[in-house]
């Protein structure tokens, strides 16, 4: 859509102003990294960060929630929790925002997830363009996330002392219009956007050794690979992989009830396909028993599964598995040795 | 069963610290309410009564001597259910830390010259010496965890007590992992349930919990030699809470 210049000032001013009528939420230091936060503040906010612990994924689908309360008497009482403010996500990059849209689809379709889907629909998200990888583990590029056409209210593009705004929807032409001061862009603008885009590109290495589309099937005919018994051996099982992912979206749902015995609520958690229990059924049976099992389906759904259902690749390239994990278990190291065996098969 | 319908309940204590007892105080603080749906009848580190009809026995503490076998006994012959109050009685804890050197040195050691007046032999959990059918873990136990567990005991469930690794609920704090900082960890191998408390506020997890039912300690192992560990150093972080554990696989491999 439409171009406009925001000012770094103007920026901060038009953060303040939204502060009074929404929750606002974006990336912020702490302990040497950074995290996506509810802020009161726009000086809280860090918009350069390189990645975050956790994904924004968790003001959508947060770590923990509660998704009715209930009592026993009466003959059963159920009462729906406290409904999410409106929120401004701010600062998402866009390797999350195509995370975000795959989660869309799985939460909305089949099976429409009214508590995911309610929260979705009173989010707004400024997302904005990387200029530099966040680090050695990011491979966005490879995987085709390193910007985005859609999917994001406004995006912002960093000029230096001022921010480029594209305008993807009308809600986030609203908030624009009602909390910030901009102004159009001029030739001069629009010539520094473009050096800037240009610029960016050449800085990200591509880091699988063959094109994405091979994916899929790079994976299907790998299913007996030696590999994932190497990686069983090795992976911990602590499941860090998943629970940083911004795509990964199982979650387990339990009873709390109170100590009066007959009031609760029912919540749900994030759960990991790698830990032991995750795949053990009534009777105990455990059809993923073994690690080795647990990291090919893991990365099956990231390269293929997840594709075939949903018509979206569930990894987005942002790094951050490879980044926790403790023995080095990547997707570009899982990816590209799958290639190799394959070429050196062939 | 007490005439106002509260089943009835009881805290015993064998070698320990006590604290996790004492945990158990702190908790009826938060959770006052719990006197609502349940009697305690003896509980010696915060009443004088010592009701003897007690149905659930919560039992701090290891069995070091061989006087503490008839007492435990006699605790499994009274109570319908019996719970396993922190490590010491779960897995023996910091206790079994005097099974790696000889028995009478160590009695020489804590005791002087009064050594042999002192009954005692190797720690071992209350399970090597009554059936025991459920432990809450750690040193010392998480309150809310506590609370749970009484309140699953209440419905007939089986307490909700994590078979995953603490890393799980290090994560979804989004606390920076302890190997960032340079420092090692047993995160990875140790029971979640205390909110990763340690990791939270910047220490290590020493396995206060023991392990989860399936750890990778092979790799595990090779996570701290890679982080410039020795052997003797690995031995000494494995020993700290979890020697029992530790010796009972060493002799199950023979």
């Amino acid at each position: 859509m439409s171009l406009t210049i925001l000012s770094k000032q103007a920026f901060q001013d038009f953060v303040a102003r939204m502060l009074a009528d929404y929750r606002v939420a974006g990336p912020t230091p702490k302990n040497g990294s950074y995290v996506f936060e509810e802020i009161h503040d726009p000086s809280e906010l860090c918009m350069d960060y390189p990645t975050t612990l956790l994904p924004p994924k968790k003001f959508l689908l947060p770590t923990k929630e509660v998704l009715f309360k209930y009592t026993r008497q009466n003959g059963g009482v159920l009462q729906d929790p406290p409904e999410t403010p409106p929120t401004v996500l701010l600062g998402v990059h866009t390797c999350d925002l195509h995370a975000i849209q795959l989660l869309d689809t799985v939460f909305s379709s089949g099976h429409y997830d009214v508590h995911y889907m309610n929260r979705r629909k009173k989010t707004i998200i400024v997302s904005i363009e990387c200029l530099s990888p966040c680090d050695e583990h990011s491979f966005c590029k490879s995987m085709g996330t390193l910007t985005a056409d859609e999917g994001y209210d406004l995006h912002l593009t960093d000029l230096g002392d001022r921010y480029a705004v594209d305008v993807g929807t009308k809600a986030g032409e609203e908030l624009l219009a009602k909390y910030a001061t901009v102004k159009t862009a001029d030739k001069e603008d629009i010539q520094q956007l473009n050096a800037v885009i240009s610029a960016k590109w050449p800085k990200f290495p591509y880091r699988l050794d063959f094109d994405v589309s091979e994916l899929p099937s790079i994976l299907e005919l790998n299913m007996k690979s030696p590999l994932w018994q190497e990686l069983g051996d090795r992976c911990l099982a602590c499941a860090a992989c998943t629970n940083v992912c911004p795509t990964c979206f199982c979650f387990d749902v339990k009873d709390e009830v109170e100590l009066n015995l007959v009031d609760g609520q029912r919540v749900r958690q994030w759960d990991s396909c790698q830990l032991d229990e995750f795949a053990t059924v009534a009777g105990g049976h455990n059809f993923r028993a073994s690690r080795a099992l647990r990291q090919r389906h893991r990365f099956m759904r990231k390269g293929k599964y997840i594709l075939d259902a949903h018509k979206h690749l569930g990894c987005v390239g942002c790094g951050r598995c490879a980044r926790a994990c403790l023995v080095d278990i990547t997707p570009v190291g899982v990816f590209n040795e799958l290639y190799r065996q394959q070429e050196a098969g062939s | 069963m007490s005439a106002n319908g509260k089943p009835k309940i009881a805290f015993f204590d064998f070698t320990s610290c006590e604290g996790c007892q004492l945990t158990v105080v702190d908790s009826l603080q938060d959770h006052p309410e719990l006197l609502n749906v349940v009697e305690i009848v003896q509980f010696r580190e915060a009443m004088s009564e010592k009701g003897q009809d007690y149905q659930i026995a919560f039992i701090e503490g290891s069995c070091t001597r061989e006087s503490d076998e008839a007492r435990l006994k006699a605790i499994r012959e009274q109570a319908s259910v019996v719970v396993a109050l922190g490590t010491c009685a779960h897995l023996a804890g910091v206790n079994a830390l005097k099974g790696l050197h000889p028995l009478e040195e160590v009695r020489k050691y804590v005791y002087g010259d009064k050594w042999e007046w002192y009954e005692t032999y190797d720690a071992r959990p209350i399970d090597a010496v009554i059936p025991v059918d459920f432990a809450i873990p750690g040193c010392p136990i998480d309150r809310n965890e506590f609370i749970a567990v009484v309140k699953a005991l209440l419905l007939g469930k089986k307490p909700p007590i994590p078979d995953y690794p603490v890393c799980v609920e290090c994560r979804l704090k989004e606390n920076v992992c302890i190997y960032t900082k340079g420092k090692v960890c047993l995160g990875p191998v140790t029971r979640a349930g205390c909110g990763a408390i340690c990791p939270t506020y910047g220490s290590s997890c020493e396995a206060c919990r023991g392990f989860i039912s399936n750890p990778n300690q092979d790799s595990m192992k090779d996570v701290l030699a890679e982080a410039g560990l020795s052997v003797d150093d690995i031995l000494q972080i494995y020993t700290m809470f979890t020697t029992y554990q530790v010796r009972e696989k060493l002799l199950q491999k023979g």
